[in-house]
C-alpha cells in the first residue's frame, strides 16, 4: 500500500507540509528525520510513531474548536474569557442555551423548519426538472441534445454570486423578490447544471432496452420515464439529494439577498448573522447560538457520513 | 428523436408526426431549461447590459456610460486591494489545501478504524456553513477569545489576530484552510484508493521505497484527481465571502475584503448597481479562464498516465 509506513523521506516531507498548515505544531516531529538519517534503515516503528504524532496534533486541532464551542455554550461571559478550555460543575449552567433558543432575535426552531423546508422544496423541484432534461439529453444523438448539455453545464462555472444582482432584477419583475417562491426558483436553478450533468451520466450506463420494454407496454414517454426509468436512478438521486441539502443548508448569501430581512423569514444561516453579527464580542450569545446552528448539521453528517463522502467524491470526480 | 432531424427522413414524413414525436421531449425538457435561462442565462447577459450603465438599483432612469464601469474597477483602489486579496487568498488557500489534504490522505489511507476515525475528524468542518465557521473562529481569534487566553497561560501577549492587517489575512487563509482542506483529502483518498494495489506489489519487487512508490505510483496515477481538487479550490476561493463576511467583516481597515465582498456591498450597500455588475462580470472572466487554465495546463500531466 502507499499508506507510507514512513520512511525516512516521507517522515521529511511529513513535517514539511505540516509546517505549512499547523505552524505550531510542526518543530518537534521536524527533528526526528534528522536524527534518524544516519541509520539508513531506521529501527521499526519510529516512522509509524512520528506518523500518529503528526495525525494525532492535527486531529487535535480540528476538534478543538468544536470542543471550545461546546463547553462554552454552557458558560457565563467572565468563566469563558478566563477559562476557554475547562468546565466546572459551579459554571456549568443551561440559562444561556435556553436564552439562546427563546431569543427574540432569532427563532431557531423556526429557522430549523423554515430551512428544512426549503431543503426539502428545492430538492423536490431540482429533480422534478432535472430528471426528465437529463434523460432526453442522454438517449438524445443530435447536436441540439449536446448543445442542451452544454448549456446547463456552462452554469457550473458561473459563480452564483455573479449572477445575483441580476436575478434580483428578473424576481422583481416577476413580482418574485422577498418572497419564498422567488427563492426556491432560483436555488432550484442553481442546482440545475450539477443535477443535469450527474444524471445524465447515470443514464448513459442504464440500457435502452428497458425504455423499449416500457415502450412496449405502452406507456407514453414520459409515463415510462418516470414509472420505468426514474426508480433505477436511486443512487444517484440519493447523490444529489446529499449534495443539494448540504448547499441549501448552509447557503448564506442567496436567501440574506433574494429574501431579504424584510421579509421576516430566517434560515439558520441568515438568523445566525442576524443574531450573532451585532453581539460578536457576547459570547454567551455567541456560542449556543452557534452550538444551535451546527447541531443538525452535524447530526445529519454522523448519520450520513458514508453517503455525505460518497457523494461528494462522485459529484466532483464525474465533472 | 435524431432521425427525425435528417432531412431526407424528415421529408417522407408529415409534419404532424415529426412534432408528434418531438413532443415528449419539449414536454420533459422545456420547463428546465425555461427555469435555468430565467435564473443563470438571461440574468449573465443583464449583468453585461448592467456593467454598462449607472444604474443605482431602483429609479427608473439611468444611461449608458459605456465601459466607464470597467476602467473604474481597475482605477478604484478598493477594487484592486480586493482583487489582490483574492488572488493571494485563492493561491494560498489552493496551495495549502492541496498540500495539507493530500498529505492526509497519505497517511490514512489505509482501512484501519482509527484511519475512518480520523477522516471524520479532518473532514467534519466541510459541512458547516462557512459563515458560521467564521463566527466560531472569530470568536476564538478575538482579542479575548480563547487562543489568546491559551497563549497568555504561557506568557504570550495577545496576538492581534484579527485587528492587525498581516495577521487579519494570514488567520482568513488559515481559517479557510482549517475548514476545507478536509475536502481535498476526501477526494485525494478516493483517488489513492482506486491505484491497484499490483502496481505497488510490482513497485515492491523492483524495490522502490515507500516514498518512491508514492513519488512514481501513485502521485502519477492520481493526476486527474489532483486537477479537480486544484480547479475545485481555485474557483471555490475565487468567490470567498461568508468565512470573510463573519471572521473579520473585511477588517482591519477593509484590509481583508475579497472581490465578492465588493461586489455585494457596491451593489446593495452603496447601490451603485452598474459598478457591481462589471466587477462581477470581471470576475466571471477571471474565473472561467483560469479554471480553463489549469485544467489544459494540468493535461499534459494526466497525459503523462496515459502513455
Amino acid at each position: 500500500m502507499a499508506t507510507t509506513e514512513t520512511t525516512t523521506a516521507t517522515g521529511a516531507a511529513a513535517a514539511g507540509v505540516v509546517r505549512a498548515g499547523t505552524a505550531a505544531d510542526a518543530a518537534p516531529p521536524a527533528t526526528t528525520p534528522r536524527t534518524r538519517r544516519p541509520h539508513p534503515r531506521p529501527r521499526p516503528g519510529v516512522g509509524t510513531v512520528l506518523k500518529w504524532v503528526v495525525l494525532g496534533l492535527v486531529a487535535l486541532v480540528m476538534v478543538v474548536p468544536l470542543y471550545i464551542m461546546v463547553i462554552n455554550a454552557f458558560k457565563p461571559q467572565d468563566a469563558i474569557i478566563a477559562s476557554p478550555l475547562a468546565i466546572t460543575p459551579d459554571t456549568f449552567s443551561l440559562e444561556y442555551l435556553q436564552a439562546a433558543l427563546t431569543s427574540e432575535k432569532f427563532n431557531v426552531v423556526r429557522a430549523y423548519g423554515v430551512t428544512l423546508l426549503f431543503v426539502a422544496l428545492v430538492n423536490l423541484c431540482g429533480i422534478a426538472l432535472a430528471a426528465p432534461v437529463a434523460y432526453v439529453i442522454a438517449r438524445g444523438r443530435s447536436k441540439w441534445h449536446l448543445g442542451l448539455l452544454l448549456l446547463f453545464v456552462s452554469g457550473l462555472f458561473i459563480p452564483g454570486q455573479v449572477t445575483l444582482i441580476p436575478v434580483v432584477f428578473v424576481l422583481r419583475v416577476l413580482g418574485l423578490i422577498n418572497t419564498i417562491p422567488g427563492f426556491i426558483l432560483f436555488e432550484t436553478a442553481a442546482t440545475l447544471p450539477v443535477t443535469i450533468f450527474l444524471f445524465a451520466a447515470y443514464l448513459r450506463t442504464v440500457p435502452r432496452d428497458i425504455d423499449e420494454a416500457a415502450a412496449l407496454d405502452g406507456a407514453g414517454k414520459i409515463r415510462a420515464f418516470w414509472a420505468c426509468i426514474f426508480p433505477i436512478m436511486k443512487p444517484v438521486v440519493a447523490t444529489i439529494v446529499v449534495l443539494n441539502s448540504i448547499s441549501v443548508w448552509n447557503d448564506f448569501v442567496s436567501p440574506q439577498i433574494i429574501l431579504g430581512p424584510g421579509s421576516g423569514i430566517y434560515t439558520v444561516t441568515t438568523g445566525v448573522y442576524a443574531a450573532v453579527g451585532e453581539f460578536s464580542t457576547d459570547y454567551t450569545t455567541v456560542f449556543p447560538t452557534l452550538l444551535l446552528a451546527v447541531t443538525p448539521a452535524i447530526l445529519f453528517f454522523v448519520l450520513m457520513q458514508r453517503h455525505i463522502i460518497g457523494g461528494l467524491v462522485a459529484g466532483a470526480t464525474k465533472g | 428523436m435524431a432521425a427525425t432531424l435528417s432531412p431526407a427522413r424528415a421529408r417522407r414524413r408529415p409534419a404532424a408526426r415529426v412534432w408528434r414525436d418531438r413532443l415528449p421531449g419539449i414536454v420533459m425538457g422545456g420547463p428546465a431549461v425555461l427555469v435555468f435561462l430565467a435564473m443563470f442565462i438571461v440574468p449573465m447577459f443583464l449583468a453585461f447590459v448592467l456593467s454598462l450603465t449607472d444604474w443605482n438599483g431602483y429609479s427608473l432612469n439611468f444611461t449608458f456610460i459605456g465601459f466607464d464601469n470597467y476602467a473604474e474597477a481597475f482605477r478604484n483602489p478598493r477594487t484592486v486591494d480586493a482583487a489582490v486579496f483574492t488572488a493571494v487568498v485563492a493561491f494560498c488557500g489552493t496551495v495549502l489545501c492541496n498540500a495539507v489534504g493530500l498529505f492526509i490522505a497519505a497517511l490514512i489511507a489505509g482501512n484501519g478504524r482509527a484511519n475512518t476515525l480520523l477522516r471524520t475528524i479532518f473532514f467534519y468542518p466541510y459541512i458547516i456553513s462557512s459563515l458560521i465557521i467564521g463566527f466560531l473562529w472569530s470568536a476564538m481569534l478575538a482579542p479575548e477569545g480563547a487562543v489568546n487566553g491559551l497563549l497568555g497561560h504561557l506568557g504570550v501577549g495577545p496576538v492581534p489576530f484579527l485587528t492587525e492587517v498581516g495577521f487579519a489575512k494570514a488567520s482568513v487563509i488559515l481559517t479557510i484552510v482549517w475548514s476545507s482542506f478536509g475536502f481535498n483529502m476526501i477526494l485525494f483518498l478516493a483517488g489513492i484508493k482506486s491505484v491497484p494495489t499490483e502496481y505497488y506489489e510490482a513497485a515492491t519487487v523492483d524495490g522502490a521505497s515507500k516514498w518512491q512508490q508514492f513519488r512514481n505510483v501513485t502521485l502519477p496515477l492520481i493526476a486527474p484527481v489532483f486537477t479537480v481538487n486544484l480547479v475545485l479550490t481555485l474557483v471555490g476561493l475565487l468567490k470567498v465571502y461568508d468565512i470573510v463576511l463573519a471572521l473579520t467583516d473585511g477588517g482591519p481597515a477593509g484590509s481583508t475584503q475579497t472581490i465578492v465582498y465588493q461586489i455585494l456591498r457596491d451593489s446593495f450597500g452603496q447601490s451603485e448597481l452598474g459598478f457591481g455588475a462589471a466587477q462581477s462580470v470581471i470576475l466571471l472572466i477571471v474565473t472561467a479562464v483560469l479554471g480553463l487554465a489549469v485544467t489544459f495546463a494540468r493535461r499534459g500531466a494526466e497525459k503523462k498516465v496515459a502513455d
